[in-house]
């Protein structure tokens, strides 16, 4: 079980502002931004890790012992002609979220929301700084990657959550599930990267990506 | 000193052509199969390489763990040399090739740095015993594996080590070291040849060659991959051919490399047409770089020099006489460290010290933890403030760069202890004109004192740009020459040595009245006396400010265009919030100040207001309450956005404590009570917060039970208050369920509080036939919502 614990040297002010919904309001304060995102970065203990292991894409089955069949009809379109696959989990920790609590009982409702959604942007960043680290290593055995889908994308169901934080060996950095199958620290990720053997010159048929795949197209957050 | 040597090519490939399986350990083949290593060297060297590889990539024992050959590890190695050496017979020399170990190192990973070491160190005795000529370390992606594993090289053996890191295509490693900090950091480690294999083809690694040529002084090597690869049919291809490949040798040549080779995709066909290529080749001249005092991070180089603008060493890492600090720092918290260090480089410190001396404490364990955490968050280069050996060698371990070290004086300890630790770690120095009889008073006796500092120092192996002078700053009030012995040591330092200089500024104006005066004009003649880089506090506003009306007078500001442009920028903001302000009725001004989110600004608004004889219900009713239905309504339009709600809600409730504080006796009028909660097994609250905090500033009285409640005390609490509204808030599918059992215990238990449910995943249907009164798609409607449900 491979650790990553990706550096964050800064948090992305420009998606601190999507997560916040404050995409339109561009004479919005700069400054604040920033701000919320340094301090969300001093409390961040950013972590990640993760496995590889081989899929049946007829059946959706990943062959990890015990094996584990991947329910949902989107995730297994989307890691179809996958021969294996990397599962993994990434967090900032519990400190951030513990600090928006201070500051939202101390009155600084704004500040709080702002660095809420900065450790969201935070743990986006550890996760896409894991795959930056994985992709020449995949691409060293053949491989290349699909998108990171997690559990409650599309029709695939939060019930897999406990397979998954498995599979990834999620308790080794910190990451649980609290009776209701949340994340625990919440700003925390799971997910699964299918890998593929690339032909040439056929560009690889990816499905929508992101936000395009979501249907709620009034979401303040959405990726303009 | 050095000629143009040929490396061989990718090995893998040629191994599984030999019959190599899937899955199977490589170095086996040295033991099993020796011939088809054999084979594979002979082509090679057949082919025109000056130097082969050893078949021992993998061959480090942390490696070997994957297949359960640990414990074959020297054997594996020891016949890889043999193989090599055999299939030489002296026309080539043989590398021994040490890979990565697959994991990451601390903080980046789980793998200690000394594990690491010890990994490497075995593996570099088992090949160097063996007889190889050099060793390789390459391939590596993250700066930490390779010092430790050059460190270990030096340590096992005293042949000559090359280092290769691997680069992506944005330049840096995948950890984000850049080719200028590896270079300047692994020269001053020791590396014999610095070098890049892999991941790239060689016309990616022509612009990162010519980096690690400006700024090393070692022999450069370059083993690029046959192009950039990719697959087809399943299998990996490398695009460029033979000939094209060895074309690009000349290229790498004029870069500056001098040891050339190839990487993955690369065959002995490859090696020859590079061989050729360059055979009758005069070496390229290579410009050197001059000696300069170069500091690096992980991701960043900094250098200090007198033809450079002046760089700020932050000096506020340190908690001597800050009892907060150090109580944080006794406790095992580096947060008050953590923040001090994202704010100094805010505020415009190049460098940070660090100084963790507080009594009672592990201060190795102390400084390890602290230059750790503080590499990951800024990526200003370090200073290592310390007394205390151990403490010194903990930090330069954990530091992914090249550290300054402060401070050596010419006391017998530091000269014996410090110096072999610079050497080792590649660190450069703070040279402190201290004796053992203390502190030489002028000039002259301080020249005499560095003289000897330095000349220790380059027994010890250092070298010109390992150096950073200290003019020692004394007290005034007690010595008052103080200030002209500096300004002559400056001035000497420059003459005599030419290394750059520094010193601890804040000390001249000790037992004096206003302190800052007397710093600001003492660092404006020290500039002038030619100090390059002072340890202050970077937050202290005269001091920046005299540096930069320095810089201007100095001309490292040309023409003062920065000083002016500073200048006018700190005249802007001022002049434009007075105007706002006036041309408004004060309870207009109160309303925009409310819809702005000038929270510092309304208390002062409402004081105002309160004193011209408005009433405070006045106040409440035509400008904050006003304010916020024009919040609603623009929020509802899409014209404002929840943190400006939010910060308007700031301003409320800053607004509302002053009407309290300047006229107690006016009770605002109460619109209800709202007993609010994120349902059982739900963590998530920040959404029920929100409308929390927008309820609590629009005048309702707020029961906020926090997260995670049970059904029967939301029901408790509602029966307790008697309260008007129940709100609560779901985010995910599997806890809004929760929602309909709390309405039934609600009902059972005859509570007539209306409810109002909210939360990502809810609904209006799902809050329908969940028997809810009202659904709140946001906090801002929640509390228009709140207030329908009042009057009902």
């Amino acid at each position: 079980m491979p650790v990553y614990n990706a550096p964050l040297l800064s948090i992305d002010a420009k998606e601190t502002r999507r997560y916040a919904g404050l995409q339109k309001a561009v004479d919005f304060d700069e400054e604040k931004i920033l701000a919320a995102c340094e301090d969300a970065r001093l409390m961040a203990a950013p972590k990640g890790i993760w496995e590889v292991y081989d899929y049946d894409c007829e059946n959706q089955i990943i062959k990890s012992a015990p094996p584990c069949t991947i329910q949902g009809q989107k995730i297994g379109q989307h890691l179809a002609g996958c021969e294996k696959i990397i599962a993994l989990s990434a967090t900032v920790g519990e400190e951030v979220e513990e600090e928006v609590t201070r500051r939202f009982n101390a009155g600084e409702y704004s500040t709080a929301v702002i660095m809420d959604a900065a450790a969201t942007a935070a743990v986006e960043q550890i996760a896409d700084g894991m795959e930056k680290a994985l992709t020449p290593k995949m691409a060293a055995q053949g491989f290349a990657m699909k998108w990171r889908f997690s559990p409650g994308y599309g029709d695939w169901p939060l019930e897999q959550q406990p397979e998954l934080i498995r599979l990834a060996h999620a308790d080794k950095i910190g990451v649980s599930l609290s009776s209701s199958l949340m994340l625990m620290p919440r700003k925390s990720i799971t997910a699964i990267i299918g890998l593929y053997r690339k032909q040439a010159e056929t560009a690889p048929s990816h499905s929508p990506h992101g936000c395009a795949m979501c249907n709620k197209t009034d979401c303040p957050s959405r990726k303009q | 000193m050095c000629k143009i040597e040929i490396f061989d090519g990718a090995m893998g490939t040629m191994l599984q052509a030999g019959g190599l399986q899937p899955g199977a350990c490589p170095e086996l083949m040295n033991i099993e199969n020796p011939d088809v290593v054999k084979n594979i060297h002979n082509a090679y060297i057949e082919a025109g390489a000056t130097i082969i590889e050893t078949n021992t990539f993998g061959a480090s024992p942390l490696k070997l763990e994957h297949y359960g050959l640990t414990d074959r590890m020297a054997e594996l190695n020891t016949a890889a040399v043999k193989i090599a050496k055999a299939a030489a017979k002296g026309r080539a020399k043989v590398a021994g090739s040490m890979g990565p170990t697959g994991r990451f190192i601390e903080p980046l990973g789980d793998l200690s740095f000394d594990e690491a070491y010890q990994n490497f160190y075995d593996q570099a005795k088992a090949l160097a015993e063996a007889g190889a000529h050099f060793l390789i370390i390459e391939t590596c992606i993250d700066i930490q594996e390779m010092r430790a594993a050059l460190l270990a090289a030096k340590d096992a053996c005293d042949i000559p080590v090359i280092c290769q890191l691997s680069y992506s295509e944005d330049g840096r490693t995948v950890t984000g070291t850049d080719p200028q900090s590896a270079a300047i950091l692994l020269d001053a480690m020791g590396a014999d040849i610095i070098g890049v294999n892999c991941s790239l083809g060689p016309e990616e690694l022509v612009p990162i060659v010519k980096t690690l040529a400006e700024n090393c002084t070692c022999p450069i090597s370059v083993l690029p991959n046959a192009g950039m690869p990719y697959l087809k049919d399943g299998h990996t291809v490398f695009p460029m051919g033979p000939e094209d490949f060895g074309k690009w040798g000349v290229k790498l040549l004029e870069a500056g490399a001098s040891y050339l080779g190839g990487c993955c995709g690369t065959t002995p066909e490859h090696i020859r047409e590079l061989a050729k290529a360059v055979k009758d080749m005069p070496l390229p001249e290579r410009r050197l770089p001059a000696k300069k005092l170069w500091l690096t991070s992980r991701s960043k180089s900094v250098c200090i020099d007198k033809s450079l603008p002046t760089r700020l060493i932050g000096e506020r890492i340190n908690p001597t006489g800050r009892k907060k600090l150090a109580a944080e720092i006794r406790d095992g918290s580096l947060l008050g460290v953590k923040k001090e260090a994202v704010n100094q480089v805010k505020a415009g410190a190049h460098l940070l010290d660090v100084n963790m001396g507080v009594g009672g404490i592990d201060q190795a364990a102390a400084m390890k933890k602290a230059v750790t955490e503080i590499a990951q968050l800024t990526d200003a280069p370090l200073a290592i403030d310390t007394s205390d050996a151990e403490a010194l060698e903990a930090g330069l371990k954990a530091y992914p760069g090249r550290a300054l070290i402060n401070s050596v004086s010419y006391e017998p300890e530091r000269i014996a202890q410090f110096l072999p630790l610079a050497k080792k770690y590649g660190a450069a120095i703070l040279c402190l004109p201290i004796t053992p009889d203390g502190v030489p008073k002028t000039a002259e006796e301080r020249i005499t004192v560095m003289h000897k500092i330095i000349a220790a120092a380059k027994e010890a192996g250092l070298d010109d740009g390992d150096f950073l002078l200290d003019a020692l700053v004394m007290t005034v009030s007690a010595d008052k020459n103080a200030c002209y012995e500096v300004l002559i040591t400056l001035q000497m330092y420059r003459e005599r040595f030419g290394y750059p200089t520094t010193m601890g500024l804040s000390n001249i104006s000790f037992g004096l009245p206003n302190r800052p005066l007397i710093n600001s004009t003492f660092f404006a003649m020290c500039l002038a006396a030619g100090l390059d880089a002072p340890i202050m506090n970077p937050y202290d506003e005269s001091m920046q400010k005299a540096l930069m009306a320095s810089a201007a007078l100095l001309g490292d500001d040309p023409n003062g265009l920065a000083y002016s442009k500073n200048e006018a920028n700190l005249a802007v903001p001022k002049a434009a919030a007075t105007a706002k302000v006036t041309e408004l009725s004060p309870l207009e001004a109160i309303k925009q100040a409310v819809i702005d989110g000038e929270k510092d600004e309304i208390p002062l608004l409402v004081e105002n207001a309160l004193k011209a004889g408005m009433a405070a219900n006045t106040i409440t009713e035509q400008a904050l309450t006003a304010a916020m239905t024009d919040i609603g309504v623009d929020f509802g339009a899409g014209r404002m956005f929840l943190p400006q709600v939010l910060l308007s809600a700031e301003t409320m409730r800053a607004a509302f404590n002053k009407i309290k504080e300047l006229t107690p006796a006016s009770t605002a009028p109460e619109q209800g009570t709202v007993v609010i909660a994120t349902v059982k097994g739900d963590v998530h609250d920040l959404g029920k917060n929100i409308t929390g905090a927008l309820l609590a500033n629009s005048g309702f009285k707020l029961i906020d039970l926090g997260k995670d409640v049970d059904s029967t005390d939301i029901v408790r609490a509602a029966i307790e208050n008697n309260a008007d509204i129940v709100g609560l808030c779901a985010l995910m599918t599997t806890t809004m369920v929760q929602i309909d059992k709390v309405i039934e215990d609600l009902k059972e238990a005859g509570c007539n509080a209306k409810v109002m449910v909210g939360g990502a995943a809810v609904t209006q249907e799902y809050a329908d036939s969940a028997g809810a009164d009202a659904y709140a798609p946001d906090g801002v409607k929640a509390v228009e919502l709140a207030k329908e449900l009042v009057q009902k």
